[in-house]
């Protein structure tokens, strides 16, 4: 018998309702005597949060909390970009590599309207992020005033949660509650926005600070049910071509110990999405690989024959899952996820197992049995052979003249051991970064999953510099991405933050055109570029840089930059017609799958 | 096409119409009637949303979208079947000397609806009843001239026999009752 709709939900609910019912004792809250500023309180609050850095730009609506900033230097380090994009990039890429919220800081209307692409790209990509907007006085609010913009209306659709404060006594308790909607549960992007008012007036009560631990209305499930454990275990124990496909989720909940006990005690291979990239070593026996359009053949074809496929922290995007109606034919669906609303959305769940995917991973190992699945496995090496054969081994030995990309990145992951961060921006080179690298390390793939944007990799990675200054961070960008916010290298340099920099230039906007020539019959519409002369930009910032364009002299190019304590940016000169491969037709299935 | 009615409750705070309408409107989902009121909660809303839908699978994705906002407590989704609910319209009838005068005592016995407001040239009648039962008012009444007309949207109980606000999160709630 089928069940209504309000059963199916009053269900849900119900078992939510009776896990909040623990009461948590308070805190006694902090005091200071002092009334603060609005602007004040923000900054003690950011101060509060464990907020060390904040990408910003000022502007009229946001002056008094810039005033309030000059004397919380020593605590708040704040870096001035050269356009808001590149704050809520930066702040991205902080946030990827630190797994704490990136902050923005900027003023309204324009300041604001500017973040919305890194916005929107941090929604995509579920990552945490707080944006401080300023805003219009509170009295001047829906009059059209000068830079007033319907911030809270305009990021609605694209925010986890937006909030606008028109009084300096709301500003503590809106900002714990939004560095705690920002990273607990499925992260998200927050939008505040700030009357002007309220950063300038006093509060009318001492300033105190309490840490959001809940909110009545937001009730993240991280500790997935036990029937839901057992049904998926019971699944996996009486598989016979088992198949794990791991996201970012596996990155954010930082599960990625507990994967590999899970992986090595069941012997289950697995493949990542384009953002699962790093959650296990590339040199991982079971791993095969990453799955998609761009992904490797092995992994694409593994899912067409798996008889059950685990998704753990991913969402079947449809750059992954081809035409989801014959994405994985064969196999029941073990959907480990903490969003519910990814439950069912593209791929029917045969055992929905809603949380975190670390807690369902500690929580499944001893549910789980031994096995190796050796036949199973060993059907991998068959179709990474063939891969090997037709991709792989021709693009990494090329017998042009020109250098192709592939040969770049693995000559850069074999110099760097596998133990980079790689920030890629969008296109080809995106994808021969994420196939050709072979990451040793979590969280050292940094890209644009979701949204694809271009421009976001030379921000994101001085932002992953900031949120890891151990770690060597080497952007890969295209000739077309980076003069969409090669403003940066200012900020990089002004900073002085060592970022590598390297531009596989085709002098193409290569991946539409590799589009333009397979499905649209070599019609190159406004694909070409002129593109300037990038070293002498860099170094009109004051970053240095070469060029390189043979073959003979890429190693030493590569140890240049690496050589580096300074940013740099290395131009490297590739073949301009090159094409990324595998690649699955969009919207058809993956056995469409193309290796040439 | 299946009806379906979505009970919402959320917190009472600004924008948060929008928010939810916006979930209708990126999945193409036309809203029939909507109706928010505070519930006998303080500070909890709740909405009642009538749609039209082929497939009760992309209505059950819609309730967990709308789950996910922040604000948001619970959702339910209801088939027809599943509820009590109600309308309410009010007829501006013309009453113009020399008219055929209304049968009040029909209209109260047969159609359950009731004299509002009198004044010279025209009464306001008040019906409630399901969409259905509106409309054959409207029917019976449309010759003596129709002024105006206004519907509610639709408000409902569901057939449980707990309160939906049981399903709430467990909080020191403030209650009017
Ligand atoms: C902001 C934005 N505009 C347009 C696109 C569409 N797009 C995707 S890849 C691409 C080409 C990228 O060219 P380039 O940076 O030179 O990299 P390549 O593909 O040549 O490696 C374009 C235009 C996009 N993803 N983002």
């Amino acid at each position: 018998m089928q069940t209504t709709v309000s059963e199916v939900t009053e269900q849900q609910v119900q078992v939510e309702s009776s896990r909040v019912a623990t009461p948590e004792v308070d805190a006694p809250a902090k005091k200071l005597i002092k009334p603060l500023t609005g602007a004040e309180a923000l900054m003690q609050s950011l101060v509060e949060e464990g907020v060390e850095t904040i990408f910003g730009y000022p502007g009229g609506a946001i002056m008094p909390v810039y005033d309030a900033l000059y004397d919380y230097q020593d605590r708040l380090n704040h870096i001035l970009v050269r356009h808001e994009q590149g704050a809520a990039h930066a702040a991205e890429g902080y946030a990827r590599i630190s797994g704490r919220p990136g902050v923005c800081l900027v003023t309204s209307g324009p300041g604001a309207t500017n973040l919305i692409t890194g916005i929107a790209d941090a929604m995509s990509d579920s990552t945490p992020i707080v944006c401080l907007v300023g805003q219009v006085f509170a009295s001047l609010l829906g009059t059209d005033a000068f830079q007033e913009t319907d911030v809270i209306g305009v990021t609605m659709p694209i925010t986890k949660w937006n909030y606008q404060i028109t009084s300096a006594d709301e500003i503590p308790e809106i900002i714990s509650k939004a560095f705690y909607i920002a990273q607990t549960g499925r992260p998200g992007p927050v939008v505040i926005d700030i009357a002007k008012n309220a950063q300038q007036e006093l509060m009318t009560k001492a300033f105190s600070y309490k840490k959001c631990e809940k909110v009545v209305s937001y009730r993240p499930r991280l500790i997935p049910k036990q029937d839901q454990l057992e049904k998926a275990a019971e699944l996996i124990n009486n598989a016979k071509r088992p198949y794990i496909l791991v996201g970012h989720g596996v990155l954010i909940s930082k599960a990625e110990k507990e994967l590999l006990a899970f992986i090595e005690k069941t012997g289950i291979p697995v493949a990542s999405t384009l953002l699962g990239q790093s959650a296990v070593p590339c040199d991982h026996p079971l791993y095969t690989g990453w799955l998609g359009m761009h992904g490797n053949y092995g992994s694409n074809v593994m899912t067409d024959e798996c008889d059950v496929l685990i998704g753990l922290g991913m969402r079947f995007d449809d750059r992954v899952t081809g035409n989801a109606s014959k994405f994985a034919p064969q196999a029941k669906v073990i959907h480990i996820e903490i969003d519910p609303a990814e439950i069912d959305k593209i791929i029917k769940a045969e055992a929905p197992v809603v949380g975190d995917a670390k807690e369902a991973l500690i929580r499944l190992l001893p549910l789980v049995k031994e096995n190796d699945h050796t036949a199973w496995r060993n059907e991998f090496r068959k179709y990474d052979a063939i891969e090997y054969e037709k991709v792989k081994a021709p693009a990494l030995a090329p017998t042009t003249e020109k250098l192709k990309m592939p040969e770049v990145i693995d000559m850069l992951s074999k110099k760097t051991n596998g133990e980079a961060v790689m920030v890629a921006d969008v296109g080809q080179h995106q994808m021969m970064t994420s196939a050709y690298y072979q990451y040793r390390r979590p969280h050292s793939l940094i890209t644009s999953g979701g949204l694809g944007t271009m421009g976001f990799a030379l921000p994101a990675a001085f932002g992953a510099k900031v949120g890891d200054p151990s770690r060597e961070v080497i952007a890969i960008i295209g000739d077309g991405c980076f003069q969409m916010t090669l403003q940066e290298l200012g900020t990089i340099a002004q900073n002085k933050l060592p970022v590598k920099a390297i531009i596989l230039n085709n002098n193409y906007l290569g991946m539409v055109r590799q589009w333009q020539q397979l499905f649209h019959n070599r019609r190159y519409s406004f694909v070409e570029l002129q593109n300037p002369d990038f070293i002498m930009i860099a170094k009109g910032f004051g970053v240095d840089g070469h060029t390189c364009s043979k073959r003979e002299d890429l190693s030493a190019s590569l140890d240049t930059l690496l050589a580096s304590d300074k940013p740099y940016l290395l131009e490297v000169i590739v073949e301009q017609e090159e094409n990324v491969f595998p690649m699955v037709p969009a919207g058809t299935s993956v056995s469409a799958i193309r290796l040439e | 096409m299946n009806t379906y009615t979505i009970c919402i409750f959320t917190e009472n705070t600004i924008g948060l119409l929008n928010r939810i309408t916006i979930i209708f409107t990126r999945r193409r989902i036309n809203i029939e009637s909507l109706t928010v009121s505070e519930t006998e909660r303080k500070g909890v809303s709740r909405f009642t949303i009538v749609i039209k839908h082929e497939s009760r699978d992309h209505v059950e994705k819609l309730v967990r979208q709308i789950r996910k906002i922040v604000e948001v407590m619970a959702v339910f989704g209801y088939l027809d079947e599943d509820i009590v609910s109600n309308e309410i319209a009010l007829f501006k009838i013309a009453t113009p000397l020399g008219a055929t005068p209304l049968d009040i005592e029909y209209i109260n016995k047969h159609f359950n609806a009731w004299v509002v407001n009198w004044q010279l040239d025209y009464v306001v009648i008040e019906k409630t009843g399901s969409e259905k039962q509106i409309f054959e008012f409207f029917n019976y009444i449309k010759p003596h001239g129709i002024i105006e007309f206004v519907r509610s949207g639709r408000i409902a109980v569901g057939k449980t026999e707990k309160g939906l606000v049981e399903y709430l999160p467990d909080v020191e709630w403030e209650y009017y009752l």
